[in-house]
């Protein structure tokens, strides 16, 4: 994309929030008021000025833990969403666009992962790997990438048959320029909307399978497994559940704003102006 | 274009309460009539092998006993110490015979009198179908005659009788049989009624106890294995009590409308050292760690108190248990003079001890199924690595392949019951000697074999306890295991219940004096 | 049409195959028995003997195809076994459990569409504009709050502050099924609610709509009509994964409502490595996948005729 538009505003303050929070994400050690580790405080204070957060069950100090275990989840699920949209969607065009015999292997290898379920990979998994976040994110990525494929290739099967990629075609284009001029903005539009919305899904995926022994391990945070973790205080400890989950939201939402962004951006038509306004 | 979108918005509106609509239906609450207890339990279901509530199989003598549809010839008091119950009484007539006297006039629910011949066909019937039970009773042949029963053991049995007081033993009515969905025949206080495996048990109330009369006409047992639904079931006043509840909740609990019963189990959390891991075989690195955790803080802030420091194997309610023996305390400084003397010194400056270029890096396995367990990996975490020592937790559901190879671990936590019979040999027989199965570690100490030896072939309880003490001295001198604490559970009902208390064996719930409370 | 059908039949049987292979393997790759995970449950060490015992009672002492095999003739032959776990017959206990999973399905699928597309369509209609935030605001909070947490917080509300609806669901019915399946459309609904935002946003944007305007079609009557159309076809692809994953159990809302469906007894068998019941589980799942793509496919087709069946499916 070359600056034939100009980034409205919006998107800017989107932007905006979205630096800031990969800054926090990348100064999060720096920034902590305390060690996350450490357990030297009373346990189960609730918030005040000391500790904003409050205490966990352990005496740490739950904001610095948060601000750790941001960075901890942000950097393991933007990993695992960006492999498996990036994988997904180039397989599921090349099905869509070329078919024949590589989509039709393609797609049972997609069925078998898709039909197959997923604890019980994650579970042999984890006994393979061993522990280990890294090891987390493949399992759920091997059990995840289909369905960004299938997704890219029912829409270039949909695309392949639009009037202007077939004017395109008449009029010379490639298969390759087709995909990367015509095609690629239209597919990416909605795949960015479900990447975006599935980094709140992978977040607690991720921190679902710290429970085989797959993922961050103690005592590293981790937002996900603090949320878990925290799950029989809900009534008597609020603030242990609800500093990681508040950091979760603020997370997903910035992420979920750029991803909308992305989208108005991309897409050719949208002139970003309401329709059938005045 | 303003109105059209308030059209839009109106119907949206009208679409969203009418798909709210059709999903409920009013339906005003109803409060539970005081005749039926509702208790909400989250171990009985066959993933615990409680799939029934026959005593016959496997360990669904605990839900048998526990809803109090049977009962044994012997029971435990409060301190652990064997009573008559069905049996009024025995004697020893020489070191493999046993005679039991009967109580006279209970019947069994189906109207048989519970007699010498009942009992005989009852464990003739248990010892050929349940492995444990016979690798545990022994029997080689029983003779009845009205209400005396002799049991002849195939050799010198010391615990037969803590034996006869395991959930498995408990006395069934075998010409009534086992119905196909495994529901038996007793002489407790309840009857079963139906019974759906994982799910849902109803009781009525047996009209012919023999010590009593029940307090409810009937029962209803829900199998709810989430901890919080629990806890939600009985704030909504779904069910009238609740065994199970996760700790964190206690509190909400502690108020006039809730009765809490608690009491120390023989569940204990222990770590057992790897005797062919290089570093755990230095005398120094295993002192270190025992004086290492932190085990008064885990109980406070872990276990929210629910709980005690242990220092042998056993909980405190046993004469050889508690504080009979006396283990090394949390003393950082001088586990790191220890290691210090021992020549692990930190010479690279990170914090972590060296010696020959070795780090000191301990692999502490453990499992998240027992919830307090990954509590306990990450609170030593942080008290040994005060000490110069790095751990490295593994927490994984996978525990059981990975113990069985002892190059993966140095460490390894569990949550054990050690004296499920109120006696200690079960203990050492299954973790501590050459031959037991759960010995991973592959520790070996002679002068500990000879003692289980003698334990074997000892009748008298106080020698049997005097052995117990000494067993444990062994152990702890070795620092072949750390006790760090012993587990309390507690069970907590509605107020306007009375008469649910638990037990130290765990194995009595539903008693006859599960009641109503009066006014 | 029938080839087409013909084909996916044979496509699902060589995927039955597969999948029970793998599975087969996989589940032993994970180590540990059910033998094992009883003895572990129930806190008490067993002698080796009884445990071999056990296990050869389970056929568990021998080799991996045999024990493959011996599973395979039995299904060939109608019998999918016995649990190692309840001891009882495999086939009726899955579809004991059906019926709650299939009600489950149906109702937190409709209260997701009801929610979803309306809210979707205004949320697009009102782009960028404070009714279009607040919405997308609240899909992020659906989006990033864990299912036990809205279940947890559901139960709270209403049924230990307000008493309208059971925390447990004794029996399978409509009032039971409420909150479960709230929970499982609140977080659904987050997904749909953005996503049919953004087709409709995209449908928008096509000439036919500036047309449709320019020739005085009234707006409702185009977003009725071709825009919501428009918008079927992701929608389908969308509800067909939920479709597949809902009646695939959705464990822990079943554990935490003691809603008693597939989803439970999945988990169940996995971690008791219960090896017939989870064959069972393999089997269901493959054979709803199949079906549901099926009917997604045939979906298509009456949508957007514009798509050939069959085309990259030889």
């Amino acid at each position: 994309m070359t600056h034939s538009k100009r980034i409205p505003l919006r998107f800017g303050v989107v932007l905006g929030l979205a630096l800031l929070l990969l800054a926090v994400v990348v100064l999060a050690p720096q920034l902590c008021p305390h060690d996350p580790n450490a357990q030297t405080f009373a346990p189960l204070q609730p918030p005040s000025l000391a500790h904003w957060c409050g205490t966990d069950r352990y005496g740490r100090d739950l904001f610095s833990r948060v601000l750790v275990g941001l960075q901890t989840s942000v950097c393991a699920t933007l990993a695992l969403v960006a492999g498996i949209t990036a994988v997904g969607t180039a397989v599921g065009v090349a099905c869509g666009y070329w078919g024949g015999v590589l989509d039709a292997v393609a797609m049972r290898v997609c069925d078998v992962c898709l039909a197959f379920p997923g604890l019980v990979l994650a579970l042999a998994l984890a006994t393979l790997f061993q522990g280990g976040l890294l090891q987390a994110v493949l399992a759920l990525g091997l059990v995840s990438w289909p369905k960004y494929a299938r997704m890219a290739r029912s829409q270039t099967l949909t695309l392949k048959q639009a009037d202007f990629i077939q004017a395109a075609k008449l009029a010379g284009d490639t298969g390759g320029q087709l995909l990367r001029r015509h095609m690629l903005p239209h597919i990416l539009g909605p795949i960015l909307v479900t990447a975006t919305l599935d980094l709140g899904t992978m977040m607690m995926e991720l921190a679902g399978l710290s429970f085989l022994g797959l993922g961050a391990q103690p005592p590293t945070a981790e937002l996900g497994s603090m949320i878990s973790g925290g799950r029989s205080m809900m009534q008597t400890h609020p603030w242990v559940i609800f500093a990681p989950g508040g950091a979760m939201f603020v997370a997903v939402a910035i992420c979920n704003l750029v991803g909308d962004g992305v989208r108005d951006y991309l897409d050719p038509r949208n002139s970003g102006r309401p329709l059938y306004d005045k | 274009m303003k109105q059209k979108n308030r059209r839009w918005a109106a119907g949206l509106a009208l679409c969203l309460a009418l798909g709210l609509l059709a999903g409920c239906s009013p339906s005003p609450q109803e409060k539970t009539p005081s005749t039926t207890f509702v208790l909400g339990d989250t171990t009985f279901n066959p993933e615990n092998e409680e799939p029934d509530v026959n005593p016959h199989n496997d360990y669904s003598g605990w839900a048998c006993i526990r809803y109090g549809i049977g009962e044994t010839l012997f029971r435990y008091t409060d301190h652990m110490e064997l009573e008559p119950w069905l049996a009024t009484g025995y004697e020893q007539v020489d070191e493999t015979t046993w005679t039991i006297t009967l109580r006279e006039g209970v019947t069994f629910s189906s109207g048989r009198a519970m007699d010498g011949q009942a009992v005989k066909e009852c464990l003739e019937h248990l010892v050929q179908v349940h492995d444990r039970a016979a690798g545990d009773l022994m029997v080689e042949s029983i003779t009845a005659q009205g209400q005396t029963v002799t049991v002849h053991t195939t050799q010198p049995n010391p615990t037969f009788l803590h034996h006869l007081c395991d959930p498995y033993a408990c006395i069934i009515d075998m010409e009534a049989g086992v119905t196909q969905e495994g529901m038996v025949v007793g002489t407790g206080p309840y009857v079963a009624a139906s019974l759906v495996s994982g799910e849902e048990l109803q009781l009525v109330r047996n009209g012919a106890y023999w010590d009593g009369e029940p307090g409810y006409a009937s029962i209803t047992v829900l199998t709810i294995s989430d901890g919080d639904t629990l806890t939600m079931a009985l704030q909504a006043g779904e069910i009238d009590g609740a065994y199970g509840l996760p700790y964190a909740s206690y509190p909400l609990f502690d108020t006039e409308d809730y009765t809490r019963s608690s009491c120390a189990t023989s569940r204990v959390f222990f770590v057992s050292m790897n005797f062919e891991s290089s570093v755990v075989q230095d005398p120094a690195v295993r002192a270190a760690i025992a004086m290492g955790i932190d085990k008064e803080r885990f109980v406070d802030t872990l276990l929210d108190g629910n709980g005690y420091p242990a220092a042998g194997a056993f909980p405190d309610y046993l004469s050889f248990g508690g504080e009979a023996v006396s283990a090394k305390g949390y003393n950082p400084q001088a586990a790191r003079d220890t290691l210090e003397a021992a020549g692990w010194v930190d010479t690279d400056g990170d914090g972590i001890r060296e010696k020959d270029g070795q780090r000191l890096t301990i692999r502490w396995l453990t499992y998240p199924s027992r919830q307090e367990l990954p509590l306990l990996a990450e609170a030593a975490q942080a008290t040994l690595k005060e000490i110069g020592v790095e751990v490295v937790i593994q927490s994984t559901a996978d525990h059981n392949r990975l113990r069985a190879d002892p190059t993966t671990w140095d460490v390894y936590a569990s949550a054990m019951v050690t004296a499920p019979t109120g006696d200690g040999e079960y203990f050492f027989s299954t973790h501590c000697l050459a031959s037991s199965v759960a010995n991973n570690g592959h520790y070996s100490n002679a002068k500990l074999e000879q003692l289980a030896d003698r334990m074997a072939q000892t009748f008298d309880p106080e020698a049997r306890e005097e052995l117990a003490v000494e067993m444990q001295r062994v152990l702890l001198e070795d620092d072949a295991f750390v006790f760090c604490s012993h587990l309390q559970m507690s069970m907590v009902t509605q107020s306007d219940v009375t008469g649910l208390v638990a037990h130290p064996c765990d194995f009595y719930e539903i008693t006859v004096d599960l009641a109503p409370a009066q006014g | 049409m029938r080839g087409y059908v013909c084909r996916r039949m044979i496509q699902l049987i060589v995927m039955l195959f597969v999948i029970t292979f793998l599975s087969f393997a996989m589940i032993r790759l994970a180590g540990s028995d059910a033998v094992e995970q009883k003895m572990e449950n129930t806190g008490m060490a067993l002698s080796q003997e009884v445990v071999d015992r056990a296990r050869e009672e389970l056929g568990l002492d021998q080799p991996f195809l045999t024990q493959y095999g011996v599973w395979l003739w039995g299904l060939l032959h109608g019998d999918m076994g016995t649990s190692y776990i309840s001891d009882r017959e495999v086939l009726p206990t899955f579809l004991e459990k059906l019926p709650a999973t299939l009600l489950l399905t149906a109702v937190s699928l409709a209260l997701t569409v009801v929610i979803s597309v309306p809210l979707g369509v205004l949320a697009a209609v009102r782009q960028n504009r404070w009714t279009d935030y607040l919405l997308r605001c609240g899909s992020f909070v659906g989006n990033s709050l864990p299912n036990f947490l809205v279940a947890l917080l559901l139960m709270y509300v209403f049924a230990i502050r307000l008493r309208v609806f059971p925390v447990i669901a004794r029996d399978v019915s409509l009032h039971s099924v409420v909150l479960p399946s709230l929970t499982l459309a609140i977080a659904m609904s987050a997904k749909y609610l953005r996503q049919v935002r953004a087709v409709v946003l995209e449908e928008l944007g096509q000439d036919y709509v500036v047309g449709a305007a320019a020739r005085g079609v009234p707006f409702s009557v185009t977003l009725v009509r071709s825009v919501l159309r428009g918008a079927l076809v992701p929608l389908v692809t969308l509800l067909a994964l939920s479709v597949g994953s809902l009646l695939g159990g959705t464990a822990l809302v079943e554990s935490i409502f003691l809603w008693d469906g597939v989803g439970k007894l999945a988990v169940d068998a996995i971690e008791m490595r219960d090896y017939p019941m989870i064959q069972a589980y393999v089997m269901w799942m493959a054979v709803l996948y199949v079906a549901v793509n099926l009917a997604a496919d045939l979906c298509y087709q009456a949508l957007d005729p514009r798509i050939r069946l069959g085309g990259g499916d030889a």
